[in-house]
């Protein structure tokens, strides 16, 4: 085992087991930190991916934004701190069947397929993405990233008007 | 560069017309809201200079901003069936109280009407993985909103919750099947995968659960039985004027995406022994034997559930369904003619769609209810609305002389063409089925009388009865005379880049 072998191992149980607990941990509060560690070891993968450009951005963005903000609303919000989340599991055999399908078929379509290689894999392994993402932007990839911004504007209107319903008496014009 | 972008551009006229619309009235909104409505004039105007650069679109045929969009036939009758039914639906939302009542939000009430359509119009022209899933996130995005819009409705923000998890939870698992597919072809262009798939390197079991995977998102957005568990809430908590958009245009672009997904990407062109216009797939895609499941399942769901509904809005939303089902029969055929016949089946459906909901709106607005028995003798009371939602149910069903036969009779002459006689049969028998309980309503309004009875009739303006006339007519026009409509449609299966 190489040493990216083990730096690829330790991000990769970071994220899964980190995720596990966000999944089963009964206090939210332990959900919200442990997520922290999720983003963080996808961060590590990208990293070792050469995405370099994409791991900042997660870590800006997820555990710098994203997160905060969870762990802002979870502390904000009265009571769910003491409050045991209630979680109830419904429908075990035919949930289990389907998962233990999903599971194998994965597995073995990670297994058989042989998977598209770039042919300059090794030639980019030392650059920087940056600036590829930026030139792909605004050339090639210049419609998905306008109509971004235009889906990030509905969103905050739609955004703002949910947030105004609440209070019927705020009728004042913003 | 500049040339090229500003050239492209000119592609996309239509859709830029609406995001000018869309940024007009949130402007004219903020620095005016004392006049309710000015954006209801604004939309309108928006809607009808971008049916008229639609128009200017006929018969280009082209790709633009490197693959992403494709400009051509197809998706241009799919822009015009959505771009004519956001009119309906602004003209509708005009005439609803429920929507006027929310006096300070009526603003952000067309915004959101017309952001939804600029992501149709971005779905059905999308033939880029990247492209579809982003303008299939925008139109989903905005019908959460859309369909929380009543404040004052408890299960309005329900159904707004309930849409938004099931939303997420199907188009992550596309995501995941896009992915897989990108693994596996190095290439997100619709086109691009076609050719590394047709040189048959790729692993089908990799392929199968990536198509399988992506077919969830698709399955979702039309509401195909087993995805549908939000659509009955969703339409019943969601303004009625949104209800009937989701359930024309929403689905319109859903299935637009699909069927260019499925042809372009697909499709193997080498295939010589197939009769003209078929589609034969390239080797490891089954999608065939899963639209045929589905399609039977999202029928007879559909309609056997409708049977037991009693609140007309939740009705008609198991009926479209079960009108879904119908579609993806036009689907399953993999051909051309099969979706010439799911194209005339939404003009068609838009009508008598439409129309049940504008006359299910009207009767809401003055008797208070979509309870199948506040419709006792409403016949007596109204004829006009009472005859035309008569005849948007029978054409529902699919009976002549009504257009609504017409879609049907297509959708089943491309299946006996396709030597698909079992799967015909099946329809059929679920339009026998669906025609009970439209019928229902149909006796109530005709042949039973209310408990109290009362000599008062019902009053509708004229701007109603002109929209409602409007509806009708065309729903009757196709049942007679539909060559035309025909012979669009078949000019129209041409997708860019395939024959």
């Amino acid at each position: 085992m190489n040493l990216y072998e083990i730096v690829f191992y330790f991000f990769a149980i970071v994220t899964v087991g980190s995720a596990a607990v966000v999944v089963f941990s009964r206090n939210i509060i332990y959900s919200a930190f442990s997520l922290l560690f999720t983003f963080f070891g996808v961060a590590g993968l990208y990293v070792l991916l050469n995405a370099d450009f994409l791991a900042v951005t997660q870590l800006l963005i997820y555990v710098g934004g994203i997160l905060v903000l969870l762990l802002f609303g979870v502390m904000l919000t009265s009571n769910t701190i003491s409050v045991e989340l209630k979680t109830g599991t419904l429908h075990i055999l035919p949930a289990t069947i389907l998962v233990a399908l999903l599971v194998g078929l994965l597995t073995a379509t990670f297994w058989t397929a042989d998977w598209f290689m770039s042919k300059r894999a090794s030639d980019i392994a030392a650059q920087t993405t940056s600036k590829e993402i930026g030139d792909a932007l605004v050339t090639t990839h210049l419609l998905p990233f306008e109509i971004a911004s235009i889906i990030l504007l509905v969103a905050i209107v739609g955004a703002a008007m949910m947030a105004r319903r609440e209070n019927p008496k705020s009728q004042i014009p913003i | 560069m500049p040339e090229i972008i500003l050239n492209n551009l000119n592609f996309i006229l239509p859709e830029l017309v609406l995001t000018a619309t869309v940024l007009v009235i949130i402007v004219a909104y903020l620095t005016n809201r004392k006049d309710e409505t000015i954006v209801y004039y604004l939309s309108l105007v928006g809607l009808v200079i971008t049916l008229y650069a639609l128009t200017g679109k006929v018969g280009e045929n082209l790709s633009a901003f490197d693959g992403m969009l494709s400009i051509d036939p197809f998706s241009l009758f799919f822009k015009i069936v959505i771009v004519f039914s956001t009119i309906v639906v602004v003209i509708m939302s005009q005439h609803s109280d429920e929507v006027k009542s929310e006096k300070n939000l009526q603003g952000e009430y067309y915004f959101l009407v017309l952001s939804m359509a600029i992501g149709m119009m971005f779905m059905v022209g999308a033939s880029n993985l990247l492209m579809m899933y982003l303008a299939l996130e925008f139109s989903s995005l905005t019908s959460y909103v859309a369909s929380g819009f009543t404040r004052k409705a408890k299960d309005s923000s329900e159904a707004s919750l309930k849409y938004l998890l099931y939303g997420a939870f199907s188009s992550g698992v596309m995501l995941y099947g896009i992915s897989i597919l990108y693994g596996l072809t190095g290439t997100l262009s619709i086109a691009g995968i076609n050719q590394v798939l047709m040189q048959g390197s790729v692993n089908s079991l990799a392929l199968l659960i990536s198509s399988l995977f992506i077919l969830v998102g698709f399955a979702y957005k039309i509401s195909a039985v087993p995805f549908h568990y939000w659509t009955p809430d969703v339409y019943e908590g969601a303004p009625i004027t949104i209800t009937a958009f989701l359930s024309v245009a929403s689905k319109a672009a859903g299935f637009a995406m699909m069927m260019r997904a499925f042809k372009v990407m697909f499709v193997d062109s080498s295939l010589v022994t197939l009769p003209v216009g078929a589609w034969g797939f390239v080797n490891g895609i089954h999608l065939q034997q899963v639209l045929i499941v589905l399609s039977v399942l999202t029928m007879t769901l559909g309609n056997l559930v409708a049977l037991w509904q009693d609140n007309l809005k939740r009705m008609l939303a198991y009926s479209s369904i079960a009108q879904a089902g119908y579609m993806l029969l036009g689907v399953l055929v993999l051909g051309n003619d099969g979706t010439a016949a799911v194209m005339i089946y939404f003009v068609v459906y838009l009508f008598m769609n439409l129309g049940a909901f504008y006359v299910v709106m009207l009767f809401a607005n003055k008797i208070g209810s979509e309870h199948i028995d506040s419709y006792k003798g409403l016949g007596r009371k109204s004829p006009l609305l009472s005859v035309a939602l008569a005849v948007f149910l029978i054409s529902l069903t699919g009976l002549p002389p009504t257009a609504g036969f017409v879609g049907k009779w297509m959708i089943f002459l491309s299946l006996i063409n396709a030597k698909m006689i079992g799967v015909a049969v099946i329809g059929v028998i679920n339009s026998v089925i669906s025609l009970y309980y439209y019928v229902r309503v149909i006796r109530n309004m005709f042949l039973r009388d209310e408990e109290r009875m009362s000599d008062e009739t019902f009053k509708f303006p004229l701007a109603q009865q002109i929209l409602l006339v409007s509806l009708l007519i065309p729903t009757l026009y196709f049942g007679l005379f539909f060559n035309e409509l025909v012979e669009f449609a078949q000019f129209s299966v041409t997708m860019f880049g395939v024959k």
